[in-house]
Formats: C-alpha cells, structure tokens, sequence
C-alpha cells in the first residue's frame, strides 16, 4: 500500500490534462487514500452538514428572519426614487404615469397624498433617514472580510469568521453580528468534534496520520463547511424568493413581456446545469488534490520544525529547505489547477449565456428597429431578461458550487467517520484492579506487517514487580502496550481482573495503569502542569513526592521557578536525562494500581537509577509494576523476568532461577553485559 | 463568552447557551498596547517585500500594463458601444467617423451634422472630432436596413471582443494569481530557511505552530501589498477627488458640508486604528496560538492518551478555539461598528443632499458652474440631469470615504500581518558564519574545548570552564550525571550554538571562523533523541548525506547492524516510516540513526546514547563495527553503559560543568578518590 505514495511531481503539459480526466493522486495520505468523490457521496455529504444546523438553531432562526428583514430596502427603494424623481423633482401629479404602484407602496403613497412637491420630498427624506437608522437603506452593504492570500489555508482563515448583510443600520449590524457568530459556531462545533476524532485515533493508525495533515483539516477544511451549509440554505432560498418577487413586481407593473425571451431566459436553467455538471468531478477532484497538496506542505514544515535540532546537527537545513519549497509550489500549482477548471467551466458558459444574450439583442431591437416597440422598452426588456437569468444561472450551475466545500468538507468527515477509540468508550467500569493482568494467546500483528507478538500466555499479578526482557525488537513495548489498551490484540485476550480488556470503558481501563514511555514527551507547559496532566487531583505533596523518587528535585532546585518553570518548546531546555526522569515522575504521581515502565533508567546515571529502582521496589508492594529494561541492575531487582525473543516467551523467572539454567536464553543475554 | 471557562463540549449545551455568543462586547484588550505601526513603519515593510518582488519585476510590470489597458479598454469600449447600440441603433442616429471606420461602415453612416458631433453624448473626446455648439439634434437618421447593418456589426465586435476579452481576463487572472503566488513562495521559503537555521536556543522557546503560522498566514499578505496596500487606496482617493470637484462645481457650499462631515470621519479614522491594529494582532496572535496548541497535542497524543488526559486537550482546545474565534469576531464587529458610523453619516449626507437639491430643483435655482459650462452640459439650473448627476457624485463619494475606511482598516491587519513575518527574518542568528570562512581542516588531527564556557540562560551555566582533546583515530567517552552538559558539550562541536567563553578547536582553527554548513557536513552526530521522518527507511537513512546510493546506505545499515531488521520489514528498504518514525521499536530507531550518522562518512562522529536501547549483545556488535571504522576518525560517544565506556580510548568524566577527570578506564579507576571510580564503583555495586 506504500509503493504508490509518490512524491509530488512537478509541473508538466499533460499533468493538468490528467489530473481532470484521470483519477486522483495522492499526496502524504495513508490513510485518507481514495478521496475520489461520487456524486452519491457528495449528496450524502451535503446532508450530512445539513444537519449541523441542529447545534445552532437559534443564530440559523435569526439569521433567517433578519435577512428577510433587510430585504424590505430592496423592495421599497426604486418606488421612492420614482417619486422623488417624478412628484417632487418634476412635480407630477399621482397617477399620471402608467405604471401601477405594487400594493405595500399604498400607506406611503396616501402618507404623500396632496401635499405639494416641497412637502413630499421632506416626507421621502424623512423616510428615507428612519431607513437609514434601522435598515441602513442607502447606506450600503455589511461586511469585513480581511485580505486574503492566493492559497486555500488563508481563505479558509478569513471564511471561518466571514458574516455579512446587504443592510446596514441597526439591523444590518445585527445580521452581521448574528451571522459571524453562526458561521463560528458551526466551524467551532465541527473542529471540536474533529480534533476529538483525531486525538483519539487508536495507536495504529496514530504513526500514519501526520500532524500537519491533521493540523490543516482541522484548522483549513473545517471552514469550509458553515459556507457549505450557506449554500444550501439560505442562498438558494432568498435568490428564489427575489427573482420571484422581482418576476411578480415585472409582472404587475410592466405586464406581459415578449414571451420567447422569458422562455430563453429559462433555458438557462437546463444549459447551465448541462454546462456545468461535466466539470464537477473535475472541480471536486482539483479542489481536494489542493488540499491535499497544502496538507502535505504543512506536514513537511511541522516536521522539519519540530526535529530542528536533528535537521541542524545532521547539516540538512538546505536539504529540508528544498523539501518545503518543493511542496509549497506544489500546493500553488495545484491551486491554480483548480481555478484552471473554474476557469474552463466559466468561459463555456460565459459562451452559451453570451449566445443567448446576442440572441435576445437581436431580436428586441428588431422590433425596436421596427417600430413595434420604443427605445424605452429595450433596456426594460433586458432588465426583465436578466432578472430571470441571474437567478437561473445561478440554479443551473448550483451543483458544481457546492463542489469545492464538498471536497474539503469530505476531508472532514473522513475523520469523523474514521475508527476512534472514542467507539470503545460506555463499556464495564474498572474500579480497582486487585488481581492482575492476564493474557490469552495473544498475537499482535501491525497492519500488514508480520506478527510482533505470537500466542502470548502469560499472568501477572498485583504486588508484583515484573520485568520483561529481550533483544531489540522482540515486541517487550508492543506486550506492555497491550495492557492500558494502547493496542488491541489481533487474537486472543487480555483480561484485567479476569475482565477481557475489549470490554472495558477506555477510560476507567486508563485510569488504572501509568504508562512510562520510552520517548518522552513533555508539553510546554510548566512542570506542575505536565504532572497534572497524568493526575489532575494531585497534591502538592504527592507532586514533590513523585519528583523526588524520579531524581528530579536536584535540577528543579535549580530551575528560576522550582517546580512552576515553564518549560520550552517540548521540554527542550532539560536535558534528554532530565526530561526522561520527568516521565518517569509524572508515571509515579498517577498512583495506578499498574505501573508500567518503557526502559525508564536507559538515560539516567547509576546513582539516580539504583533510587529509582528502590522506590519501584516499594512501590510493588501494592502495585502491579511491569518494567522494561536492558539494564542488569534494573532488571536482577525484579520479582519475576519475562524473557522475550522474536515474539513469543522464551522464559520466565526469577534472576537467580534463570541464570540457574546453564543453556538458557536469558542467562546467555546476562553474560554478554 | 471568552471568560467562562465553565463551557462544555456537548452540543446540548451549545445550543441551549448558542444567543450568548452575541451578548456582551467584551474587549481584553486592557493590558496590551497597541502596537507600533505608523506610516513611516508601513513604508519600510512595504520596501522590505522588493527582494521577494524583485525576481517577478518583469511579470509584476507585464501585469500592471495588462491590467490598465484592460480597464482602458473595457472603459471606452463599454462608452462607444452603449452608444452604438442606444443612440444609433435603438433610436436612429447616424454614426460618428470614427465609429463607422471602426465597424467598417462607409461615408452615408457618417453625421454629417457638425452639431451632432458635439451634443452632449458620452463620446471620449479623441473619438469626436471637434466640439461643437449645444444644440439641439437634427440631421438625417439611419433607415432601418442600416440600423441592422449597424447592430449585426455591433454584435461581431462584442462576440470578437468578448471572446478575446473572456480569455484575456481568465488568462490576465490566472496570470496574477501564478505570479503572486511566486512571490509568496519567495517569502514563504526565506522564512522557513531562516527558522530553520536559527540555533536553537531560539527553538527551545519558540513554538512550532507559530513559525507555521507566520509562514502561511502572515506571509501571505504580502500578495495583497500592491493592489491593496497601494493600489486601491490611492486610486479611491483620486475618485473621492474627483467626485467632490463635480460636487462643487454643482454648488460648492454643498461641497463644503460634505467636506465638513469628513471631518468626523477621519477623527473617527484615527481614534480606531489603533484599537483595530491592537485587535489585528490579537487576531493573529490567538489563532497563531492555537495552531500552536493543536500541533503540540497531535505530537505528544502517545502521552495523552495513555494518562487518559484527553479530556484536559479538549477542555484546552475548547479555551483556545473561542478565543481565537472571539478574537477573529471583535476585530471584524470593530471594523463594522467604524464602517457603520461612516456609512450613517455619509448615508445623512446622501439624503440631505437629495433633498436639498430636489428642492433647488423645484424652486428652478442656478447651479453654480453651470452657467460657464453651458456649452458643454445643459446643468445651467437644478434640473433631473443635474439633480442625477450631482447626486451620484455625493453617493460615490459617501461610498468611496466607505471603502476608502475599509481598505484603511485591512490595511492594518495586512501590515500586522507583515510585521509578523518579517519578524522572523528580522531574529539574528545568533551562530553565524564569518565573512571570510575558512574550509574545514583535511585531514582532521584533533577537537579540543579551551575554556569553554556556555549557559542556556545567562545565570544558569551549563558548562564552566571545559577542557579537552581528542585526536584522531580514538575513542572518547563523555561520562558523567544526567544534566552535566554532556550534550551541551557535542552541540558546541556542531555549532549548534557557540559558546559563551572560551572556544572550539579543529586543527587549532576556531570553529568561529568555519561555515556552519561546513562543519556539519564534516561531523554526523547519532542524536540521543531517534529522529525519524515519516519517509521511506533508506531516506531515512540517506537524510542529511550529500552523496549516497543504494550500497552505501545498506551498508551503513551493515555497520548499525539493522540490515536485518530492515530486509524483513514488508518492502525492506522502501518501507515508509510512520509520523515520527513510528512502527519501528526504539532499539531499531536508534540503529537507523547511527547508520544514517554513518553513511555521512565524516571526519568526526558523535554518538549521543547510541545504544541505550539496544540489547547487550546487538551494542557490541554495533560498537565493533565503529571500532573497524574509526582509524581515521575522531569519536564521541555519550554513554552510561560501563562496557561501553571501558573501550574507549580516553574517559572525559563531567561534573558541575566541568572535566573533573580524564584518562583511560584503568587510569581514572586508579585514582583512589577519583570521582570516575566512585561513579563505576556505584554502578557495579548495584550490578554484580
């Protein structure tokens, strides 16, 4: 599955020519790695952000009303311009003209009746300043998008936050405020479910998502999806009801128009749709592949940043210089095929539209040309046109619109749907551990990869101070990761108390086992805060308690803020020593009934090792301790040594029964040290 | 709702509490101060972005002409062809010479009628010959066969240029986007080349999704530098000019109360850009922070997971997420509040103006230019033309100070936004090369520390007063206790960072007057911490090594021993790693670092913990094969382990940042107070 992850290639003629046709290529992902979408998929898609809507009814009500609100401007306007012009300016009578008022016009028009053409523009001028004031008629449109770049991570930035309102005014300045806030909370709701998903994939799957691809759905894709929502809501239904209210007003002020024009102007319907739907695959698949080209280039600088320490000293900067800047134009490129196909699209259906309005042209001035009709109603004629084809248009082309969310929003979903560990949670509830730790032939195998782990037997029990031992990879990590439930045995079981694991709440089962790895990682945070995290309801007693048997209180002591010093980036400024004993504290101050130690003593000195393994030893009395170590005087304090080789258990015991047996594997390991 | 830390995560509660989002305008600007963005600071930004323009000037200037003559074009096209169509098809008129020569029409489509030549139409005047007196129309209209004649030639031209015109403007787009998106590339690559080569010392503080953050979403401001920075506002201002000259040449009093309410608007201006640039940054930096955030989450999700502390990430993204989130909002509810006002009043000046020139019109009265240009335009008194014209002169110019406002105020978030990313060009390197750099010494004799001095932090001193040498073709071992400066030691030789007193020696060449890039292409270092890419394993193995190929990478994975371990993965060699190089066990990570420090085939070679994951009988094979490679070389090995340390040729044991004693395993063991025999002593105390 790996051999076709080909590095992103470089621009060539045909490449656009077959990113259209062909199917879709992949970048970083291993595991998002058929994105191609139906157009099933994509429907299902739509529905599904659909009902995203239910965690915002209240801001989606009042987004509704108000817009509908501030369509009021838009209706009243060309009606007082018409009076200004034509009663106060010129000082008509009423009724002189032969166009009708539409009926809301009536308690304005009796508000105006008989006063003097002085009079009726004071009227219209104070109706136009209460406008003013409460719909901001006059006063322009809402809005404040920020300036964005020529990439979809920033659009996406400003479209997380993008509000607007054709009004303005009091009530305009409330859509806006109502309408940033949706779109937010929309945004808000779904990142938050999406980042949860992410942090919770199972372990397996962990190595194969990379951070910045996770970074860039979360923070680039999500946004996408209020707009989505947008699109297929309110969009559609006040561009339906204006182009019917504006057909109604035509109807009912100007009468029956030219009737192949209307019918013209309807085929736009049909041929925009026909124009348009070829592309959206095309659209879909662009739009998703720029995506996934910026994903790739956040996972190449994420990674590159944060191993600068090995990038330095390995002298590869310009080397993982080149690598970003590969990837970057790359992700331009892929951009720019994407408005490539918007472009194509629009130009054929700038054609077809053009040919129809050419069409139109000709055969109203035909009749202007022939004296059946005046020049006057050519331009009404057009308005009447256009008035239909805009609002047709924008049905004909409104599947290949959503297109572009689609395909982010897919992204999205992907992850939402990918198997978590939050599936596993609402199983039996550990209280306390008081037996032990079971395995029944257990296998482990990664995703195609052979077996770490085969046909595991094994019992552990509390009070105990286990080690498990063996060469390098002989799967020791992969068997103690089997007991928190870090990974899930391919076969076989693991029983806690005599519980199988699998049915265990995630949770609870957690809650009962500290888990020391070998890598460390410390947040930047201070290092109250990183031990809090193992156990928030810790003491201060029980922090310094755990920090001293980890060795840690001599550099604490000598840190600016003792134990309340932030540390830097990923705890860069200790040493890999110190960091490491951090681990080991932050394991000791959860006080689980299993304590599982990942080569803990590899990078400490004697001196801080022997104590540490001392207090392990205490620790044992009431405690399952599992550690695992090269080390002889880690391992020879060990109740029991479970010796592991190629995956399965060569031989278990004590120190001094194992070294007792002359062949055996375990006394042969020692006598290499 | 940025204060309540109470909320949760639960849909229910978000939407039973979703109205709160609107109450309150709660700004948390109070203890920061705004920051420094005059003009003068704007204009030396703008003048930094040229080195990154300066590589596309051709293509900016092909752009520039491109899109002028493009808006020419479609200008007086857009004014000839209404024309055409209004005036000379629909109604009749004969055709000015110039537009019959353009439709390639003969001389009896041609006006003969001087008059008509000069009446007020909206004819550019190069394309009328000569300007005639105001008067009424006359002369001969085209018959209807000609009209056709007209419009047919009419609609070639629009199919003509409206193909060419489509292409054009796609292409013309397409056009700017490739080339601003190179100049964004440009920025892009110089920051990461600089983030990547600052020491470290400014990494161990410095937050990955921040430098993210700046390289995408600041940098990317840059493509709006010229067509918003500059571009837009002066050519809203020239409008705003131009609209009010037209207004006062109408009646200049009216012209001075629109003047007057600019007052308020540019007090208003100048009262909010502060706030809005102390909100910009806020923007920025909230959403910097939680990219931040999130990218460290998604590194230590091992962690978390294993403490079960999931709930802890969520509640902090959750804080995170609304401040960003809240932080985005108020910047853009204060950009509306600003627009708002200035759109109230420039909205009353719009209505007052109707009014007031409606009623000039009705009371007949004289305009105030309109007498001295009669000739020209019939505005001599308030009437529906001049009441048309000179009220859509004060909506632009209620619109422009609008727009103008608006485009002030992005302009702002666009020079935070730059500030930002210039400020990590602007952090100097604190490990630089000299001006003259000399090549690294060949063949290499020896590595010393003299009085090498180096802290972190200035009152904390991680290394007081080194003293050492290795040369070549031996072993030294660095012992000592966690956090004596061990590493900090082997940084140095790698000038990671340089040291505070003292120096570091090849060949008696201080590693100061070397190129940086030199010396690490000289010394491969096997880090204590096993960093992977998530890339194939022989990448993995040949990152960093200038020249390899397949042979040579097998066989430094020969040398670390993980030849075989590699074979039996699913495609050997072109397996891909994982993020982080997960999948493989610690021990086989360490090995494929040592093979990558290997395959760099350097003079120096430093191994930090090489085998603290390894099993005793795979270390020592591993150290045997360094052994066969080390004549030449000059080796560093960081270890705990006592068979390890026995075999090297010279012990440097550290303690309090300092070589407290140094000599071979059977020396240092003969000093009966030595604190290397104290160190050994304890560690085979609890040993054997």
């Amino acid at each position: 599955m790996t051999d076709d992850v080909a590095e992103p290639s470089r621009t060539s003629a045909g490449a656009l020519l077959r990113e259209i046709v062909g199917s879709n290529r992949r970048f970083d992902d291993r595991l998002d790695t058929s994105p191609d979408i139906s157009s099933r998929e994509a429907l299902t898609v739509m529905g599904r952000s659909l009902r995203l809507i239910a965690q915002a009814r209240q801001l989606f009500a009042c987004k509704f009303f108000l817009q509908l609100t501030l369509m009021v401007p838009g209706l009243l306007l060309p009606w007082l311009a018409k009076i200004v012009i034509d009663n106060a300016l010129q000082g008509l009578p009423f009724g002189t003209t032969e166009v009708a008022y539409p009926p809301f016009m009536t308690p304005i028009l009796n508000l105006l009746e008989g006063k003097d053409p002085l009079g009726i523009m004071a009227t219209v001028a104070v109706i136009y300043v209460v406008m003013l004031v409460t719909i901001g008629a006059r006063a322009g449109t809402t809005q404040a998008n920020l300036l964005q770049g020529q990439d979809a991570a920033t659009q996406a930035e400003d479209q997380l936050s993008a509000g607007s309102s054709a009004g303005s005014g009091l009530l305009g300045l409330a859509e806006f405020m109502v309408n940033v806030r949706l779109t937010q909370t929309l945004a808000n709701n779904l990142r938050t479910r999406l980042f949860e998903r992410l942090a919770r994939l199972p372990m397996t799957a962990l190595g194969d998502q990379r951070a910045g691809d996770s970074l860039f759905r979360v923070l680039y894709d999500v946004p996408m999806a209020p707009g989505l929502i947008f699109q297929l809501t309110f969009v559609p239904f006040f561009m339906l009801l204006s182009g019917v209210v504006n057909l109604y007003l035509l109807q009912y002020s100007y009468g029956q128009v030219a009737p192949e024009l209307v019918l013209v102007a309807w085929l736009t319907v049909p041929a925009a749709f026909l124009i348009t739907f070829p592309f959206s695959g095309a659209l879909r698949r662009t739009s998703q592949n720029k995506r996934a080209a910026g994903a790739a280039t956040t996972n190449a600088m994420e990674e590159s940043m944060s191993s600068v320490a090995a990038v330095q000293s390995l002298g590869a900067t310009k080397q993982e210089r080149e690598r970003f800047a590969a990837r970057s134009a790359e992700s331009f490129l892929r951009e720019r095929y994407s408005l490539a196909v918007i472009f194509t699209c629009a130009l054929i259906a700038g054609a077809a539209l053009g040919v129809a309005a050419i069409y139109v042209t000709i055969l109203i001035t035909d009749r202007v040309i022939d004296g059946t009709m005046s020049a006057g109603d050519f331009a009404t004629l057009m308005g009447v046109y256009y008035g239909i084809v805009i609002p047709a248009g924008y049905f004909g082309a409104y599947w290949i619109k959503l297109q572009e969310a689609i395909a982010a929003v897919r992204r999205v979903f992907f992850f939402l749907d990918y198997e978590s560990e939050e599936d596993r949670t609402g199983g039996k509830v550990l209280t306390d551990v008081v037996e032990g730790v079971r395995f029944e032939g257990v296998t482990f195998a990664y995703p195609d990869n052979p077996p770490v782990l085969v046909d595991i037997d094994l019992e552990l029990a509390v009070g105990e101070f286990v080690a498990i031992v063996g060469p390098t990879g002989a799967g020791k990590t992969t068997l103690a990761q089997l007991v928190p439930g870090l990974l899930a045995p391919t076969s076989g079981r693991v029983l806690i108390d005599g519980i199988d694991a699998a049915t265990i709440d995630l949770h609870s089962l957690r809650g009962q086992v500290s888990y020391v790895f070998q890598e460390h990682f410390l947040l930047s945070e201070s290092i109250r805060e990183n031990l809090l995290l193992a156990n928030p309801e810790a003491s201060s007693e029980q922090i310094e308690e755990a920090l001293r048997t980890a060795g840690c209180m001599e550099f604490i002591n000598d840190l600016p803020a003792g134990i309340d010093t932030v540390l830097g980036r990923a705890g860069d400024t200790l040493s890999v020593g110190q960091q490491q004993r951090l681990s080991i504290a932050r394991g000791l101050v959860r006080d689980t009934r299993i304590l599982i130690l990942d080569e803990p003593t590899a990078a400490l000195d004697p001196v801080t090792e022997s104590a540490l393994v001392t207090a392990l030893r205490t620790a044992a009395e009431r405690r399952l301790v599992i550690v695992i170590a090269h080390r002889l005087s880690t391992i020879r304090n060990a109740d029991r040594i479970v010796f592991l080789e190629g995956g399965r258990i060569r031989e278990i015991g004590s120190h001094d029964d194992l070294m007792g047996d002359a062949g055996g594997a375990y006394r042969g390991f020692v006598e290499m040290q | 709702m940025a204060n309540d830390g109470t909320h949760g995560t639960t849909s229910a509660d978000k939407a039973m509490s979703e109205l709160r989002l609107m109450k309150g305008y709660r700004a948390d600007l109070s203890s920061d101060r705004p920051p420094r963005l005059g003009l003068r600071r704007m204009l030396a930004l703008a003048l930094r972005t040229w080195p990154f323009m300066r590589p596309l000037l051709k293509h900016l200037i092909v752009l520039l002409v491109l899109a002028s003559s493009g808006i020419l074009t479609v200008l007086v096209g857009g004014v000839v062809g209404t024309d055409l169509l209004t005036n000379k098809v629909l109604v009749g008129d004969k055709l000015q010479p110039l537009q019959a020569r353009v439709l390639f029409l003969g001389d009896d489509y041609v006006t003969t009628d001087p008059q008509l030549l000069g009446e007020g139409e909206p004819v550019p005047a190069a394309l009328s010959e000569g300007e005639d007196d105001a008067a009424p129309p006359a002369g001969p209209a085209l018959t209807p066969e000609q009209r056709r004649e007209v419009r047919d030639r009419l609609v070639a031209w629009g199919i003509v240029g409206g193909v060419l015109g489509a292409l054009l403007a796609f292409g013309g787009y397409y056009y700017s986007v490739w080339v601003w998106q190179n100049v964004n590339q440009n920025l892009r690559v110089a920051m990461v080349e600089r983030a990547e080569s600052l020491s470290l010392k400014y990494h161990s503080h410095a937050q990955v999704g921040d430098a993210i953050f700046r390289v995408y979403q600041d940098s990317a401001m840059i493509v709006n530098l010229i067509q918003n920075g500059i571009a837009a506002p002066l050519f809203s201002a020239y409008a705003l000019l131009v609209a009010l000259v037209v207004v006062a040449a109408f009646d200049p009093w009216f012209a001075a109360i629109v003047v007057a309410t600019g007052a308020p608007m540019l007090w208003l201006a100048s009262k909010a850009t502060p706030r809005i640039r102390r909100r910009a940054l806020a923007n920025r930096t909230a959403n910097s922070d939680l990219l931040s955030y999130m990218q460290e989450s998604f590194a230590a999700l091992k962690v978390v997971k294993a403490n079960g502390a999931e709930s802890r990430l969520f509640d902090r993204f959750g804080r995170d997420s609304e401040r960003a989130l809240n932080a985005a909002y108020f910047l853009r509810l204060d950009m509306v509040l600003v627009t708002l006002a200035v759109a109230l009043l420039g909205g009353g000046v719009v209505v007052l103006g109707e009014y007031l020139m409606v009623s000039w019109a009705i009371e007949e009265r004289q305009t105030f230019l309109g007498a001295a240009l009669a000739a020209l335009v019939g505005f001599a008194i308030w009437n529906y033309g001049a009441v048309t014209s000179a009220r859509g002169r004060v909506e632009e110019l209620a619109a422009g100070s609008r727009g103008l406002l608006g485009v002030w105020m992005r302009m702002q978030d666009l020079f935070i936004a730059l500030e930002r990313a210039f400020h990590l060009l602007d952090i100097e390197p604190d490990v630089v090369d000299p001006p003259h750099p000399v090549p690294f010494p060949k063949p290499i004799e020896r590595v010393a520390w003299r009085g090498v001095e180096f802290g972190y932090d200035a009152d904390q001193p991680v290394l007081a007063g080194v003293d050492f040498e290795a040369s070549r073709g031996t072993t030294t071992a660095i012992v000592g206790a966690t956090g004596t400066g061990k590493s900090t030691l082997m940084s140095l030789l790698l000038r990671l960072y340089d040291p505070v007193r003292g120096q570091v020696v090849v060949n008696d060449l201080d590693l100061r007057d070397l190129a940086v890039d030199d010396i690490r292409a000289n010394t491969a270092i096997a880090l204590q911490k096993n960093v992977l890419f998530a890339d194939t394993v022989a990448a993995n193995i040949a990152f960093g090594a200038p020249r390899h190929d397949h042979g040579s990478i097998e066989a430094a994975a020969q040398v670390a021993c993980a030849h075989d371990f590699i074979r039996a993965l699913p495609n050997g060699y072109d397996t891909h790693l994982g993020e982080r190089g997960a999948k493989l066990s610690a021990g086989q990570r360490q090995r494929l670092s040592i093979a990558r420090a290997v395959l760099r085939d350097t003079p120096i070679l430093i191994l930090d913990e090489p085998t603290a994951a390894l099993d005793a009988k795979t270390e020592q094979a591993v150290l045997r094969n360094l052994a066969a490679l080390g004549a030449e070389r000059v080796i560093f090995l960081i270890t705990h382990r006592l068979t390890t340390i026995r075999s090297a040729h010279q012990i440097a044991f550290l303690e309090h940042g300092r070589v407290a004693e140094r000599g071979t395993h059977s020396d240092l063991m003969a000093m009966p107070a030595g604190r290397y025999r104290a160190f050994v002593n304890h560690s085979l105390g609890s040993d054997d």
